[in-house]
């Protein structure tokens, strides 16, 4: 937890509060005090009840009112603009919205934006340093690592997360350590050159 | 449309399953694929805000395994050898993404027959912690999964830990898994064995679990009895007999036929012996 919001308020105060306003006082009563959802009576009215949420992504706090059953990817994407995360799948098969939270990488659409609160979401959106490229991104473009380039926000992400982790050392550990993000123009080869590369770069800098 | 319900405490927790039922959500690497493009009608209870579940630890005689513990928390844990198999299947549930957010305690109460993690927790005689408003029971893992997708927690009960007993002196275990390729793959079978070596060099205790051949995995206690007592060496593996695996009952699907896994299960079985009596 860091911030300046409590999440037990977030979820049990703030919330309910707006969710009160839609519902009235017999449905909160219903909710209990850790329910930030809407009753199926609400949803019959069709009125289901926002939460409202703090995410820090890629170093800036933003205020949403979302679904709390909203994935991180369909926030990022759907509330927040940022595209860059890609909905290949949806069911965390495909590595395509693959983004940091607090450094670690996960699936975006296997994830709920509420859940993440208090914690540092990195989209590909928030790699590069202004207009100078990740090493990574940059490795990216000079191995011509990708075709269509669907996957490769997700590509890049789980990589630099590869390197960070210590399993870059080797094309075969790249494989394994890659292996959550697929590629179906199949530019793995140039993916792995890529890494090799840019796994340098990073040691260095 | 369900509520959504994120305590902090665990007595929060307990109290919203004892007020009715609802989804448990820890990783959610199974929930959400489980219901794409279908929103959840039910109450739903995340219970990655609860501090007290998380962690991995030795302590008086047994690993714990708390219910936020990830895949990824396991492989990278300094954790002693007889842990090497289930750090094995570790790496083999999906790709990192998953394996940052999936929990071993997860994959069992989601029950599926192709649950990477089964079958080394039954080699390890792995229990279950439960909890719920009325107290703590613990069960074996054994009694736990009961069948496709169903186990024996009750529904105001939320599995909080996994214990498994620290193994006699010198144990190692292993894993074997086969897919369709190397990675990021549904298992068509699984082999999982713990080896506690007797004094003279022979098998002491040897606990063998094959998964994915049946509705649920299970051990095989006649392998398990004719290797008593036989030396370590390069030999073992190649006592393992068909007849050995008569338990189990494995079926045709997408990924194999119930022939393929049976013959598939042999191999990985042979393998996993053969991985414990190299690492002597």
């Amino acid at each position: 937890m860091s911030g300046t919001l409590n999440r037990r308020e977030v979820l049990s105060g703030s919330v309910l509060g707006v969710a009160a306003a839609g519902l009235g006082g017999a449905a909160l009563g219903a909710a209990g005090p850790d329910a930030v959802a809407a009753t199926p009576a609400a949803a019959a009215q069709g009125s289901p009840a926002r939460a409202e949420i703090v995410l820090r992504v890629n170093g800036r706090d933003r205020l949403l009112a979302i679904d709390p059953r909203t994935t991180l990817l369909d926030a990022l994407r759907e509330h927040m603009a940022l595209t860059g995360s890609k909905k290949g799948c949806d069911h965390g098969q495909c590595g395509a919205c693959t983004v940091h939270v607090d450094g670690r990488r996960v699936l975006s659409c296997l994830t709920l934006a509420v859940a993440v609160q208090g914690k540092a979401v990195t989209t590909i959106e928030g790699l590069s340093a202004g207009d100078r490229l990740h090493p990574m991104q940059q490795a990216f473009i000079a191995h011509d690592a990708f075709q269509c380039g669907y996957c490769t926000p997700g590509q890049i992400m789980s990589a630099v997360a590869c390197v960070h982790e210590g399993h870059a050392g080797s094309p075969a550990e790249i494989r394994e350590y890659m292996s959550g993000n697929l590629c179906r123009c199949a530019a793995y080869p140039n993916i792995v050159a890529a890494i090799e590369d840019a796994r340098n770069q990073m040691e260095r800098s | 449309m369900g509520r959504y319900h994120r305590p902090l405490a665990l007595a929060d927790a307990l109290a919203t399953l004892a007020g009715g039922p609802a989804t448990v959500v820890a990783g959610g690497t199974d929930v959400f694929p489980a219901r794409l493009g279908r929103p959840f009608a039910e109450d739903v209870l995340d219970i990655t805000g609860i501090t007290a579940l998380k962690g991995i630890g030795l302590d008086g005689g047994w690993l714990r395994i708390g219910a936020l513990a990830t895949w990824s928390e396991l492989a990278q844990a300094p954790l002693p050898p007889w842990l090497d198999g289930i750090r094995r299947a570790a790496r083999e549930v999906g790709g990192v993404q998953i394996q940052n957010a999936g929990t071993v305690v997860g994959n069992l109460c989601n029950a599926s027959p192709a649950a990477d993690g089964v079958p080394s927790l039954l080699a390890l005689d792995a229990e279950v912690e439960l909890a719920s408003s009325a107290g703590l029971r613990r069960i074996p893992v054994a009694e736990f999964v009961l069948g496709n997708r169903r186990t024996a927690r009750r529904p105001e009960e939320l599995a909080t830990a996994l214990l498994i007993p620290e193994p006699g002196p010198g144990a190692r275990s292993s894993f074997e898994k086969l897919g369709a390729r190397r990675y990021l793959v549904i298992s068509i079978a699984m082999a999982a064995a713990v080896l506690e070596p007797a004094a003279d060099g022979t098998v002491g205790r040897i606990r063998v679990a094959v998964g994915a051949c049946g509705p649920v995995a299970r051990r095989l206690p006649a392998l398990e009895a004719a290797l008593r007592g036989l030396p370590l060496g390069p030999d073992l593996a190649g006592t393992v007999t068909p007849a050995h695996l008569d338990g189990l009952s494995p079926i045709d699907d997408v990924r194999g036929t119930a022939e393929y896994r049976r013959e598939a299960a042999l191999v990985l079985v042979r393998r996993a012996i053969r991985t414990l009596t190299e690492q002597a």
